[in-house]
C-alpha cells in the first residue's frame, strides 16, 4: 500500500439516490498501468473525475504520490490526461496544444521547445507542428492529446476511453502505441474503458467495477483465468454458466448436480452438501470427442445444435438435455457436423456460491 | 373543366421560377425604391413635379448638411455613444451569457424574458420611463446617459448571442485546460476568450448597429450636446429642407454599409445570426 502512486480511500460519491462510487478503495502502484473497466454507469468515470478534481467526492480521500489532493483544484494536481473526444484546443496549432501545459507553467522558451519537440517525436508527429486539430485525422488528434498529456512529465497519466472515438483497426494500433509510450516513460497510468479487449491488452492490472464498487482487481491473466464473480466472468470473455447444488464434498473436490449432469470440481470453501452454486467454464476449455473414453471425468453426451465456421476457430452450440446448452469453441480443424452426437469433456470447471 | 384547371395550376407550378423571380424583383424594388428616392433627392436640383429624374445633379446639399447641420459633430456623438454602448453591452453580455449558456439557473426562461422585455414593450413606453429616471439622475444630455439608454436595447442581443456562444463551448476542452494546469483566470484568457471571439465580434456588431440606429430612446434622452444622426435627420425634416435631410440620411447609411461590407468579407452574416435562439 505504501508505494501506491494513486490511492482512493473509501471514496463515495452520490447523485441523489444513486451511489456512483460506494466506498471505493483502490491503490495504483508507481509505474503501473491500471485499467478501470466496467459497463457504462458502473462509476468508473465518476472515479476518474474525482481524481481529476472535476467533481468532489462526498466522502473519502484521494492521494497522489502520498499527497492528499482531495481538496486541491484540478490545476494543482499535476496530471496529464487524454480525453475520449480528444479535447484539443481548436484555436491552437499542434505545437501550441502540446506546449500549453509548459506555457501555463511559464517554462523557459528553450526548454519548452526541446520538450515539445521530444513529445511530438514520441508520438511521431514532428511533421505536423503547424497543423490545426481540424486538419488531423482522429488517430493523429489523439496522439496530439497524448503528447500534450505527457509533455511536462506529470506524475500521473489519465486516459478516459481514449480509443473509443477511433475506428476498429486504428484502435488496435493505438492500443500498442499507448502501451509502448507509457512503458517507455515508466509513468503511472490510469486507463478508463468499457472495452474488455483493450483492458486485457494494455494493463498491468485491471480493476473491474460494477454498480459503484470494485468487483475484482488483478492482472489480466488473473481476471480472465480466475474471475472472482459471475459478473466478472460474464464481462471478460465468453462463458458458460450452469446452476446446480453440491452433492458431496470430498477433501479438495466436490460433486455438483446440475440438472442431470454430475460435475466434479474443486471444493468451494464454505460450501457443504445442498449449497446452491454456479458452475463456470470457458467455451475454449471444453473438448469435443467423437466417442466416450473410459476413465475420463466430466464427460457428457451432447448433440451439435449449430456449428459456425469462424476462420481460425469453430463455434459450436451443443445441447446436453432440455434447456441445457453449452457454447464451445475449438480449433477449426476439429470439425463436427450439425446434428452429430458427440461427447464433451469439461476438464476445468470453476464455481461460486450462487447469489440470492 | 377540372382537367383544364389542373393543367392551369401545373402550368403555374412549373412556372414557379418565373413567378419567384418576379416576386423577388418586386420585393427588392420595394426595399430599394425608398432608398433610391432619397439618394436621388440628395443629389438632385430643381426636381419638382412629375419628372422621372432630377434635371440637374449637385453635391451642394451635402455641403449644406455638413456646414449647417453640423454633421461631423453629430457623427462624433453617435460614434462615442455607440462605443460606450457596445463596451457596456459586451461586458454585460459576457457575464450574463456565461450564466445563461453554461449554468443551470432556476427560472432561466423567466430571467431571459425579463432580459428581453425592453425589446418587447413599445419603445416609446419604455423610453418615457427611461427619460423620467434620467431627468431625476441628471443623465440626460450626457454621453453616458444616452449610451446607457441604448444598452437596454443592445444588451439583450449581446446576451443572446453570447449565451449561444457559451453553450457551444466544449466542456471537455475547458477541463483539459484545467488538467494541463491552467487556473480559472488562465483558462479564461487562453482558452475561453479565443474560442468565444467570433461570438463577441457578432455581439459587438449587433450592439453597435442597434445603438447607431436607435431613435426613440435617443429622442427622449438627448440634449444639445448629444444629438445623434437619426435624431439630427429627424429634426431636419421638421425644418422642411427635404434635400438636406436626404443628404443626411445618405451620410447616415454609409457606416452601416461599411460594417456590412466588413462582415461580408470576414464572415457570413447568416452564420452570425444563425446561432440565435428565441428571437
Amino acid at each position: 500500500m505504501a508505494d501506491g502512486m494513486i490511492e482512493f480511500r473509501e471514496v463515495t460519491k452520490r447523485y441523489g439516490g444513486l451511489v456512483a462510487n460506494d466506498r471505493l478503495s483502490l491503490s495504483i502502484r508507481r509505474g503501473e498501468l491500471m485499467t478501470l473497466l466496467g459497463p457504462s454507469g458502473c462509476g468508473k468515470t465518476t472515479a476518474l473525475r474525482c481524481l481529476t478534481g472535476y467533481i468532489r467526492p462526498d466522502a473519502g480521500r484521494i492521494l497522489i504520490d502520498g499527497k492528499d489532493v482531495t481538496d486541491l483544484p484540478t490545476h494543482q494536481r499535476e496530471l496529464g490526461m487524454v480525453f475520449q473526444n480528444f479535447a484539443l484546443f481548436p484555436h491552437m496549432s499542434v505545437w501550441d496544444n502540446v506546449a500549453f501545459p509548459l506555457m501555463i507553467r511559464s517554462a523557459p522558451k528553450a526548454e519548452r521547445a526541446e520538450q515539445v519537440g521530444e513529445a511530438l517525436r514520441l508520438v511521431r508527429l514532428e511533421g505536423y507542428r503547424g497543423h490545426y486539430p481540424r486538419q488531423l485525422s482522429g488517430g493523429q488528434q489523439q496522439r496530439v492529446g497524448l503528447a500534450r498529456a505527457l509533455v511536462y512529465r506529470p506524475k500521473v497519466l489519465l486516459l478516459d476511453e481514449p480509443l473509443s472515438n477511433l475506428d476498429a483497426k486504428l484502435r488496435e494500433e493505438m492500443r500498442f502505441e499507448i502501451k509502448e509510450v507509457v512503458t517507455r516513460l515508466g509513468i503511472t497510468a490510469m486507463y478508463v474503458t468499457h472495452d474488455q479487449a483493450e483492458a486485457l491488452a494494455l494493463s498491468d492490472r485491471v480493476a473491474i467495477m460494477n454498480r459503484g464498487r470494485l468487483e475484482q482487481v488483478g492482472t489480466p491473466e488473473e481476471i480472465y483465468e480466475k474471475p472472482g464473480s459471475r459478473f466478472v466472468a460474464e464481462f471478460i470473455g465468453l462463458s458458460n454458466f450452469l446452476e446446480g447444488s453440491v452433492q458431496t464434498v470430498d477433501g479438495a473436490e466436490m460433486v455438483v448436480q446440475a440438472q442431470h449432469l454430475r460435475v466434479l470440481t474443486a471444493a468451494l470453501p464454505g460450501a457443504g452438501p445442498g449449497q446452491k452454486v454456479v458452475l463456470f467454464v470457458r467455451p475454449n476449455e471444453i473438448e469435443i470427442r467423437p466417442r466416450p473414453e473410459p476413465g475420463v471425468v466430466n464427460l457428457f453426451e451432447a448433440r451439435v445444435e449449430k456449428a459456425t465456421y469462424l476462420g481460425d476457430t469453430m463455434d459450436y452450440r451443443l445441447t446436453l438435455g432440455p434447456g441445457l446448452e453449452l457454447r464451445v469453441q475449438t480449433d477449426a480443424r476439429n470439425r463436427h457436423d450439425q446434428g452429430a452426437a458427440v461427447w464433451l469433456q469439461l476438464p476445468r470447471v470453476r464455481s461460486w456460491i450462487a447469489e440470492g | 373543366m377540372r382537367t383544364i384547371l389542373r393543367a392551369y395550376l401545373r402550368g403555374l407550378w412549373e412556372g414557379k421560377l418565373v413567378l419567384g423571380y418576379t416576386l423577388l424583383l418586386s420585393f427588392s424594388l420595394l426595399i430599394i425604391a425608398p432608398f433610391l428616392m432619397i439618394l436621388l433627392r440628395s443629389v438632385g436640383k430643381g426636381w419638382f413635379g412629375r419628372l422621372w429624374f432630377p434635371p440637374q445633379l449637385t453635391l451642394d446639399w451635402y455641403r449644406w448638411a455638413v456646414e449647417v447641420g453640423n454633421i461631423p459633430d453629430v457623427m462624433k456623438n453617435t460614434l462615442i455613444i455607440g462605443v460606450i454602448a457596445v463596451a457596456v453591452s459586451t461586458v454585460i453580455g459576457i457575464f450574463a451569457g456565461w450564466a445563461f449558456g453554461r449554468r443551470q439557473i432556476p427560472g432561466k426562461e423567466i430571467l431571459m424574458a425579463i432580459v428581453l422585455l425592453p425589446r418587447m414593450i413599445p419603445p416609446i413606453t419604455y423610453a418615457l420611463g427611461v427619460a423620467k429616471i434620467f431627468y431625476t439622475l441628471d443623465l440626460v444630455n450626457t454621453y453616458l446617459g444616452v449610451a446607457l439608454a441604448h444598452v437596454s436595447v443592445c444588451a439583450p442581443y449581446a446576451i443572446l448571442v453570447l449565451a449561444t456562444t457559451f453553450e457551444g463551448l466544449d466542456e471537455r476542452v475547458l477541463e483539459a485546460a484545467g488538467v494541463c494546469g491552467a487556473n480559472t483566470l488562465k483558462r479564461f484568457f487562453y482558452v475561453v476568450l479565443p474560442l468565444i471571439m467570433p461570438g463577441i465580434l457578432a455581439s459587438m456588431i449587433f450592439s453597435f448597429t442597434h445603438s447607431y440606429n436607435e431613435f426613440t430612446l435617443t429622442l427622449l434622452t438627448y440634449g444639445p450636446h448629444t444629438v445623434t444622426l437619426p435624431v439630427r435627420t429627424y429634426l431636419a425634416v421638421g425644418d422642411g429642407y427635404w434635400e438636406i435631410t436626404s443628404a443626411m440620411a445618405v451620410i447616415m447609411v454609409l457606416p452601416s454599409l461599411l460594417i456590412l461590407a466588413m462582415i461580408q468579407r470576414r464572415a457570413k452574416p447568416e452564420r452570425l445570426v444563425g446561432g440565435f435562439k428565441g428571437v
